[in-house]
Parts: structure tokens; C-alpha cells; sequence
């Protein structure tokens, strides 16, 4: 059975992130490493963010992008993505999902919340935004598989942007992921 | 921007030289290794309106990282990426179909990608 890993869109393009959150040059070595090693496929699933807030934009909780204008453009790549997703299930391909954890869209896990947060941008030093969840995007796209009555892909996240981020444990949780 | 680990290089790349065949030039582990990102263009097999949908979104991508000046390029062909980007007012990047890592080397190293 052939493996497809439908990626979030920075873990092969750093240069989408925010201001600040790039870890390398350009992709994320780690994840294409063992997708290759897997032997899996890649698809890389659009930025939410980088069309609708912008490559300068501030660094957000998801609350602060968290309405009805977001959420529609958010499912507007849902829509594409999930009948992507439901070609190679009909295929018979193995399907999974690689987010990124602490992020407002794309978390799996982890997403960040502050409900208080909003005006000119101030940010309490050593104040932490990540809270349990999924991001906008990871809801929407779960929401559009589940009308087309598809499973949600086994899926996890990305880590490098925890405080508490582990190469070696990301690195086996992904080979884990992919079935090795 | 106050500056991170991006290099501000951006390449549109065809699905067939991203998940290449066995044996095939695979110009994602290039581009990774000349610290370029990467725009994966939507995979030719897929349904219509989907490639459709992915495309518009390449476009629109493109047209945020040209205005603030990355540098692009686009890597293999595709048609239909011309018309997208011009429906976002994106000039059309510097394009190359290597026929082997060391002519993509060389065309990521000019100045012409």
C-alpha cells in the first residue's frame, strides 16, 4: 500500500512562517528524512495564514484569527485538501496527516489560546500561549472529512517550536506515524 | 522583519520532481541542501477542481512572497502556473527543467532562479 503524507505547507517552505519562527533555511530536514526513509509520498497542504494575514504579520493565539472570514478560508483549502485525501483513500492508499504543534491553524495537539490577548501587541515575558487543541485548519479540514464521512488521517505535529522540543522523540513518534 | 533562520528563497516545484520515481532527479533533496523552500505545485492526477483549487492557492502565495521580494523560481513545467500567477498580477518566475542535480545546482547558483 503507498503512504501519503499530507504535510503542513512550512515544513517544506520555513520561509512562510511568521517573523521570528523560522528554524532553517527552508525545509524541515527531519520530516522529509523519514517520509524518504518510509518511503512515503508528499503533499503539501497550503499556509492559511500566508495568503490571508500576510508574511508580516504578528505572532497570533488562535483566538485572534478565530472568525467566520478566517474559518471560511480556512475551509475553502479544506475543501480541496479533503477531496485530495479522499482520491488516494479511494485508491487505497495509507493517508496521514503532519501538522505543527503550538500553531493557531495547523496545531494537531497543541494549538496556542489566550483569550485576553488583542490590541497593540505586548506579549508578558515568559507568559506561555500553548494550550491542548487542534488550530482553525486542523478543525475545518476534520469537520469537511467528516461530512464527506471520511476518518480524520492518523495525524501528529510537528514540534520544533515546543520549549520542551525532543529531535529524538519527534523523530520516533514520526517513524511511529508512518508505520515503521 | 527582525530576522530569522529563512533564507528568502522560494521554488514552485512539479509533484513529479518532488515524490520522483525510483531512480529519479529528486529536486526537493537539492533544494534542501541550497537552502531554498519550496511551493509543491498540485499533482497533475488529481481531480480537476482540486488542482484548480490548490493552484489558486499557489498563486496567491507567490504573489505575498514577490512583493516583498524573495527570490522565486519555478522548477519543471506546469501548465496553467502562468495564467494562475497573472490572475494574482505575478510575473512569471525564472523557470528550469533540470535534466540533473548538477544543472539544478548550477541554475539555483546563477541568479537565473
Amino acid at each position: 500500500m503507498a503512504g501519503v503524507a499530507f504535510v503542513a505547507h512550512c515544513l517544506l517552505n520555513q520561509n512562510a512562517k511568521v517573523d521570528g519562527g523560522a528554524r532553517t533555511a527552508g525545509v524541515y530536514s527531519p520530516l522529509v528524512e523519514e517520509l524518504r526513509a518510509h518511503g512515503w509520498r508528499i503533499e503539501q497542504m497550503p499556509c492559511p495564514e500566508l495568503a490571508f494575514t500576510g508574511l508580516h504579520r504578528f505572532w497570533a493565539v488562535k483566538e485572534q484569527l478565530d472568525t467566520t472570514a478566517f474559518r471560511r478560508h480556512c475551509r475553502r483549502i479544506a475543501q480541496a485538501v479533503a477531496s485530495a485525501i479522499e482520491a488516494h483513500t479511494e485508491r487505497g492508499d495509507d493517508v496521514v496527516l503532519v501538522g505543527l504543534e503550538g500553531s493557531p491553524t495547523m496545531g494537531v495537539c497543541v494549538t496556542s489560546s489566550d483569550g485576553e490577548l488583542g490590541g497593540r501587541p505586548a506579549w508578558p515575558e515568559g507568559s506561555s500561549e500553548l494550550a491542548p487543541g487542534r488550530g482553525i485548519y486542523i478543525e475545518e479540514l476534520a469537520a469537511e472529512l467528516a461530512e464527506r464521512g471520511l476518518p480524520m488521517p492518523r495525524a501528529m505535529g510537528i514540534s520544533h517550536q515546543l520549549p520542551d522540543h525532543d529531535p529524538a522523540a519527534e523523530r520516533a513518534a514520526l517513524a511511529e506515524l508512518l508505520g515503521a | 522583519m527582525k530576522g530569522d533562520e529563512r533564507g528568502f528563497r522560494v521554488a514552485l516545484v512539479t509533484d513529479e520532481l518532488l515524490n520522483p520515481p525510483p531512480g529519479g532527479l529528486d529536486a526537493l533533496a537539492v533544494l534542501e541542501e541550497e537552502d531554498w523552500g519550496v511551493i509543491q505545485l498540485p499533482a497533475s492526477d488529481h481531480p480537476e477542481e482540486v488542482v484548480s483549487a490548490l493552484l489558486d492557492q499557489v498563486a496567491e502565495q507567490t504573489e505575498e512572497f514577490a512583493r516583498h521580494g524573495y527570490r522565486l523560481a519555478i522548477v519543471g513545467r506546469y501548465d496553467g502556473l502562468a495564467d494562475a500567477l497573472a490572475r494574482h498580477e505575478v510575473a512569471p518566475p525564472p523557470q528550469f527543467d533540470p535534466a540533473s542535480v548538477e544543472d539544478l545546482r548550477s541554475f539555483l547558483s546563477t541568479g537565473d532562479g
